[in-house]
Order: structure tokens, then sequence, then C-alpha cells
């Protein structure tokens, strides 16, 4: 009998510890994958973690992440399973009452628990940084503890407290050498699943942090925008850390307990000075490194005396930079910049509302549009930024602000067709435009891109019509257009995925934001990019500095500094999207080695069909209701 | 008793502060136009209305509910018996297990979701070996299998340590006792060890199934975008579209959804678990 269980039980946990650790494994062999790509293993490789360790923020956020996850744990298990325990003897309405408000957090989704302590925060004018990320995390850490430990106290025999207290226990003896022995089982899982909610939350800590306070998966989410490995090999290294420290406190005390048979007590003790010693270990390791990374910034008097301040609070989309930009500016001027990374406009806009300050920002047009027309933004100081002669005549004077009064452009480009000429013949592509994607012989092959700006704006230019149309049967068109496509074609609705999924070939055409499609095409010859002949979207990200911005001076310094050939060059070629500056362009354009034959890099500029957004909230709104319905009629 | 129930004081005073203030804010959001300043409200039901009349968001809802549900079975069915057993298991290999079950939910869900992409792929690890014995390609990524794995891997290890805990460190004796009584092992299970593991099994139930609605990567990545669900529709009106009114009705409107149907699961708790004291 016992024998049979055995055998069973072995089985079960064999699967269980393959289901569970097949994507670890995997997570580990790409870490050390040669190509780019997140699913398509192309020869061994440690450049991801060259990387990793050549960038500090890396192991800030580690820090960070560990610290905040650490103490929120501790703070939320002592709470929460005091709070269990008093819950228990209080009266059911107020047991009720506290369990409802404690489902709304594990209920909500991110989002919105994250908007109202975002808003929050911003109504009490607090200034947001580790404080109020560490007051968040401990928010929707106590919660699960209670729902732990709650459990346990409810198959607790109620005359338990009273018998020992009439055996002479004070309440405190009676809670801690009663009670919590009792339901320790919860009290200890509850204090895992709240240290994995805080280790790996992302969307809550966005919007309750600031001032350059980064966690592990804030991180995560901004590299994943443009495919960047280095997300498995810094999961692997927090694989490898875990590891250690677990190792070390449970395989240890086993080993000794063998050698040595010792007394109880002597091994309780060891054991926890070996979690701390481990601890002490991996914090001493992750903070050295930070601490050699801050010392090597430049931070000088000189700067604060000419600019007011040597700080510079940088907000621009994930993966946006040239590899020594931000460096290089650091030592030329004495600052040191704060980079935060947003992953659409909306959520910069979401940030700037709540009262966020920040000296440069760098988003899209109809957005610049909206923020000007908000009155959010100061003009520039054009006597501070004289290499605006850098620039291409074609970015300069856009329609959102002629004439360059609150915006420099960053970057520009276009939407167009990445597709695999092996299996789509480019005569098709160019006769059919953005009607290929309605073409059924592709169907079951593309990708579209999941957003209903970028949507609308292919069925309206399939159809000949505006993008910034308002007029209801173009509309309607357009959403038939749409749905036509969604229900004969079988599409894939993708974001930021759909780099790493072109560049393995996994479908034959997509919808690409054009430097999106640079990578691409670099990594994949077997991919072409089209823009079609019906017109497309033409966008521009350009650099504008907030009303509010601490430190103006700096910013039209910093402006001027990114319209520089270095810093220019720098940018485009790591990021791929096309620079505003006429020298980098030029040589980009004509160089091999460079993008001279990807199609991707060099937009269109003055075809009548090409427009730009406008900026329209009402129009938008319709919009998305439509995308939603679409997407869910089949 | 007073003694204990002034421990519950400065949690309520906090959550009245961290959790109920914020929530005030998302529910002014869900009956006001949008647009208006802080200081000129507009009132309206209309974000509700605009829920409700459309058949598309109720699909949506209630699709979302059926996925959910289907992975709470699932991580019920599954999480039990491995529960069980690790609990069957004494002493330092029970820790040891526990751990190791909680260890991958520390690497970021997000590069994990990326893993499982790759795994289902056409060309990945489960085809690869279907294609040694002839079989396949099958496709498995953008499937509602797909959402479905990912998301009972997301969210297992939660039932998991929820059923563990209960089944941990429960009274031997009565199963001695039951024994002793002439009951089999199977009656034993289903009279004594399955009652008295139920606040358990309600707790991970809660741990999965509401977070499970809201769930808004795993769908998105795993499902291609084609399994709309109302976890994506909320984040899309916050982060795309930019209408805060309708996103925050949404979200009221799920979660009241959700509070009736966890009523509904406690009363059945409450009432089974009277059963099994009687």
């Amino acid at each position: 009998m016992k024998k049979k269980t055995s055998v069973g039980s072995k089985i079960i946990l064999t699967l269980t510890m393959l289901f569970f650790y097949l994507p670890i494994l995997y997570i580990i062999i790409f870490s050390f994958n040669d190509s780019r790509s997140l699913t398509k293993f192309g020869g061994f490789s440690l450049r991801w973690y060259e990387k990793m360790f050549a960038d500090s923020t890396m192991m800030e956020a580690v820090l960070y992440t560990v610290i905040i996850a650490v103490i929120a744990t501790v703070v939320a298990t002592v709470v929460g399973t005091i709070t269990a325990i008093g819950l228990s003897k209080s009266r059911k309405v107020v047991q009720k009452m506290v369990e409802r408000i404690n489902d709304l957090p594990v209920m909500n989704p991110d989002i919105v628990t994250a908007i109202s302590l975002l808003m929050f925060f911003s109504v009490l004018t607090v200034k947001k940084g580790f404080g109020t990320l560490l007051i968040a995390h401990i928010m929707f850490c106590i919660p699960y503890v209670m729902l732990s430990v709650t459990p346990k106290l409810r198959s607790l025999d109620p005359n338990l407290i009273d018998a020992a207290m009439d055996l002479g226990a004070t309440p405190f003896q009676a809670l801690t050498k009663v009670i919590v022995p009792q339901i320790k089982p919860g009290i200890v899982s509850g204090a895992l699943i709240a240290f994995t909610m805080s280790f790996d939350d992302f969307v809550i800590s966005y919007f309750t942090t600031g001032n350059g306070v980064n966690n592990i998966s804030i991180l995560v989410y901004t590299m994943s925008k443009r495919v960047n490995p280095s997300i498995n090999a810094l999961s692997t290294i927090v694989i490898l850390l875990i590891t250690l420290v677990l190792g070390v406190v449970n395989i240890v005390p086993i080993v000794r307990e063998k050698r040595e048979k010792d007394g109880k007590a002597s091994r309780a003790v060891s054991r926890k000075a070996m979690a701390a010693v481990a601890a002490v270990l991996v914090l001493a390791v992750v903070g050295g490194t930070v601490g050699a990374s801050l010392s090597q910034q430049h931070k000088s008097a000189a700067a604060v005396e000419k600019y007011g301040s040597n700080v510079l609070k940088l907000y621009l989309p994930g993966e946006y930079l040239g590899e020594n930009v931000i460096s290089d500016f650091e030592k030329q001027y004495g600052v040191r910049v704060i980079v935060e990374n947003f992953d659409s406009n909306e959520m910069m806009y979401t940030k700037l509302m709540a009262g966020d300050r920040y000296d440069v920002i760098i988003p899209s047009d109809y957005m610049i549009e909206r923020l000007m027309n908000e009155d959010f933004l100061q003009p520039l100081d054009k006597s501070m930024i004289p290499n605006m002669e850098n620039m291409s005549d074609a970015v300069l004077g856009m329609s959102y602000d002629p004439d360059n009064t609150y915006s420099i452009p960053y970057f520009w480009g276009s939407v167009g067709l990445v597709y695999n000429h092996e299996n789509v013949d480019p005569a098709v592509i160019e006769s059919e435009g953005w009607e290929v994607l309605r073409n059924t012989d592709y169907a079951g092959h593309i990708y579209i891109y999941d957003s209903e700006r970028d949507s609308f704006m292919m069925a309206f230019k399939a159809l000949g019509y505006s993008m910034n149309t308002e007029d209801p049967n173009e509309i309607n068109d357009a959403y038939e257009w749409l749905l036509q496509m969604n229900n004969t074609m079988s599409p894939v609705y993708v974001t930021d995925e759909v780099i790493d999924g072109m560049m393995n070939g996994y479908k034959d055409i997509a919808v690409v934001y054009s430097g999106d499609a640079t990578v691409i095409l670099d990594e994949n010859e077997d991919m072409s990019f089209y823009m079609p002949n019906q017109g497309t979207n033409i966008w521009c990200d350009a650099m504008v500095i907030p009303k509010n911005a601490e430190n103006p001076k700096l910013a039209n310094e910093f402006i001027n500094y990114m319209l520089t050939y270095e810093a220019a060059f720098d940018n485009t070629e790591t990021v791929g999207y096309t620079s505003p500056n006429a020298e980098v362009f030029e040589e980009m354009t004509s160089s091999e080695d460079l993008y001279a034959e990807n199609a991707a890099y060099l937009p269109r500029s003055g075809y009548e069909a090409d427009e730009m957004f406008h900026d329209n909230q009402v129009l938008m709104r319709e919009l998305s209701k439509l995308w939603i319905k679409v997407k869910a009629a089949k | 008793m007073k003694r204990f129930r002034s421990m519950t004081y400065p949690y309520i005073a906090w959550i009245i502060a961290i959790i109920v203030a914020p929530m005030l804010l998302i529910v002014l959001y869900a009956f006001t136009t949008s647009g208006n300043s802080v200081l000129t409200f507009q009132f309206t039901f209309e974000n509700f209305a605009r829920f409700v009349t459309d058949k598309v968001f109720m699909d949506v809802l209630l699709r979302s509910l059926y996925i959910a549900l289907i992975t709470t079975l699932i991580c019920v069915a599954l999480g039990y018996p491995i529960a069980y057993v690790i609990a069957q298991r004494g002493g330092r290999s029970n820790t040891i297990l526990i751990l190791l079950i909680t260890m991958p939910t520390w690497v970021n869900m997000l590069v994990r979701t990326y893993a499982w992409m790759g795994i289902l792929q056409d060309e990945g690890i489960f085809n690869t070996i279907l294609s040694w014995f002839g079989i396949g390609p099958v496709s498995m990524i953008h499937t509602s299998f797909a959402v479905i794995l990912g998301m009972v891997y997301n969210f297992i290890p939660f039932m998991i340590l929820q059923i563990h805990t209960s089944l941990a460190k429960m009274d031997k004796s009565l199963l001695e006792a039951a024994n002793d009584l002439g009951a089999t092992p199977v009656q034993a299970f289903l009279r004594v060890t399955l009652p008295l593991s139920l606040p358990g099994v309600i707790s991970g139930i809660t741990l999965v199934f509401l977070p499970a609605v809201s769930s808004f990567f795993i769908p998105k990545l795993l499902g291609g975008g084609q399994y709309v669900l109302v976890g994506n529709i909320i984040e899309t009106q916050f982060l795309t579209t930019g209408d805060w009114n309708f996103g925050s009705a949404i979200s009221l409107i799920m979660a009241v959804i959700i509070m009736i149907s966890m009523w509904l699961t406690r009363k059945a708790d409450i009432q089974v678990a009277s059963q099994g004291k009687e």
C-alpha cells in the first residue's frame, strides 16, 4: 500500500516539475542564443550577458526589486497575520467588509489599481519614488497573506485561545505560543505569494514609481519592446541568485545534519545564520555593482551653476536611445540623466497629467498636438539649439508645429508591409497594397498590428479615404473592410511580438512600423518592405519640454546635443528608425554597411496620399469600440 | 476577545486610506463624462449604458468569465493531487518541493510567456518531438489551448500553495480515528480530508479566478489577440484609447459580477463546511 502511493506520487511530482521547469530551461538556453530571436536558436554566445552587465540600470533594478520585495513581504506578512487573527475574533460584519475590500486589489485589473493609486498620490501631491512604490506593494501584498492565513484560522479550534489563557498565558503568549505555530503553513505560503506578487509586478509599479526607481519588470517590459534577449540573461541571473540563496539555506543544513547529527537548537541557529549570510552576500554583490556604477557618474558643481541643477529627467519610448548617447552627454556636461520609458503616448500622457515632472519628453505628432492644445508645453529656447541647422528639410515644420516652436524631431518613419519575398510575389504586393491583407491566398499567414489607430489607417487608405476622416459612412466602410479581413483571413493580432515573429518568418505578411521593419530586414534577408501606393501614415516623434519642467535650461541643451552628428548617428544606428539629421541620413542611406540596402529605413516624403494623424479623441473612442467589435467578431 | 479585535484597527484604517479612497476615484470616473476637469464634474450613466447596450462587450465579459472558470477548474483538478502528494511528504523535502513550485513564478511573467510562445511554435519543442513520430505540425500557438495552458501555468502555483497549506499540519489522529471506526481510505479522504481542506481550495479559487478574469498579457501573447478578454479592453481604454471613464465603468461592472460569483462560492463553502461538521 505504502509503496504504491509513493510510486504514483513520484510520477506526479516528476511531471509537475517538468511542466514547471520546461519554460525556465528554455529561458536559460535562449539566454545564450547568438541570434536576436526569443524563439529560435542560432548558436551559442555570451553577447546578451555582456550587454546586460554593461548596463548599470539592470543591476540597479535587480537591487530595487529585491529590496522592495523583501520589505513588502515582511511587512505584509506581519500585518496580514495579525489582522487575520484579530478578524477571526471580530464581528461577522467587519470580517465580511474587510474580506470584500481585500478582494479589490486581487480582482481589479492591475491597470485599475495602478490608475487609482496614481490619481490618489497625485491628489495628495506626494512625490513618487521609492516610498510610493513600497506603499503600493505593501498594499497589494497584504490581501494575499490574509487569504492564505484565514482558512488556516478557520480550521482552528476557537476555544484554543481561551484554554491557553485559562492556563495562565497572557494574550501575547497565547498568540505567539499557541496560534502562530498552528497557522504557520498559512503564514509561509502567504509570504511566498506576497513575495511573488511583488517580484513580478509591472503595471502598478510603473505608475507608482518615479525618480528613476525601476524594478526588473519595468525594465523587462521596456526591453521586450524591441525584442532584446537580455531579458533572458537577466532572468537567468535572477534564477541563479535565487537558487544560490535557497540552496545555501536548505542544502547546507542537510549536509551538516548528516555529518554531525547535532542537537536541534544549534541546527536551527545555523540555518538562520546561513540564510542571513546568503542574503547579505547577494545584496553585497548587487549593491557593489550598483555602487561602482553610481560612483562613475559625473556630477559637477559647474553644471549646477550653469543650468540651476545637474539632473535631467528624460521620458521616452522604450529602446529608443543609442548605446552611448546618455553616458557621453553626462560626461560632457557633468550632469546625471534619469531615463524613464513609456509604452504608448497615452501612458505618457497619463503620468504627465498626474503631475509627474520631466525635462524632456519624446511623444508622437498627434500627442504633441494635444499637449500644445492643452497648454502643457513651453516654447523651446532656439538660441540654445543652434544645431537645428543640421536637420533635414523634410522633418522641419511638420503640420502640428509649423514653426517648430515647441518640438524638434527625434525620429520619423512610416508604416508599411513586411513580406517574405520567397512566398509572396512582390508584384502582388505592389499591385494590391493594403488589399493584399484581404487576399485569401494568404489567409492564416498574416500579422495585423493590434491598435485601432493603425488598423483603421490601413482600411481608410485601402478605400482611398483620409485616415483623419470623421464621415460616418467612410468609418462604416472601413469597419466592414476590417470585419471582412478578420473573418476571412484568420489574422494574428500582435504588437511588439511582430518583430520576433517576422524575424523568424512565422508568417508571410505583416503590418509593421518602419523602424521595426529595419530590424527585421537586418536579421532575415527573405523579408522585404513596401509602402503601399494607396498611402500610409507618416509619423514623427519629437522632443518637447513640458511647462512644469524642473530644468528647462538643461533640457534645451540636451535637445541641442541630440542634434549633433555623433548623438544622431548613435541613435539611428542602434535603434533603426530614420534620423532627422541631414548628414547622418545621407550617410546611412549611402553606405552599404549601414542602411542603404534597407528599404524600410527611407520614409517617403512629399507623397500626396501619405498623411499624419491629428489629435481627435472623439474619433479614437469610436474607432476603439469598432476595433473591439472587429476582433471579437469570430 | 476585545483585545484581539483591536489588532484589526490599524489595517482597517490602512485599507480605507489606500484601497477604498483611491477606488472612489475610479468610481467617480465611471460616473462622469470625459474631458471634465477636477472642478466641474458632469455625472452620467452613459459609460455603463455603452457597455450594457452593446452585445459585443457582454460577449467579451462572458468569454472572460468562461476562460477564467475553465482555468480555475483545471487548476483545482491538477493542483489538488499535486498538493496532496507534497503534503504527504514530511519535513525538509516538503519545504524544498514547495520552494520548487514557487520559484518559477519569480521569473518575470512576460519572459515566461515568451518562452511558451517559443515552445508552442510550429517549429517548437513539442512539434519537433511529434515530428519524430511522423505527426504534425499541430498548430498550438494562437489557440484557446495555448491561452488556457499559459493561464494554468501562471496561476496553478497559488492553488497548490493554498491547498497544501490546508493539508499540511492536518490532525493525523482524525484519519486514524476514521480508520479505527472502519472507514476505507477513500471514505476517510472524502469524509475527513476533503472537507477539512475546503477552506484552502476556496482561497485557492479566489487566488486563481479573480486575477484570471482580468488577465491581459497571456491571452494577448498566446492567443494572438483573437481572444479579446475584458482585461484587454480595460487596459486598452486606459493605455491606448485614453478613455478612463469607460475603462472605469467596465472595471466596476466586472467587479460587481465577480463579487456575486465569489459570494456564491463562499456560501457553498460555508454550507459544505457546516455539513461536514454535522
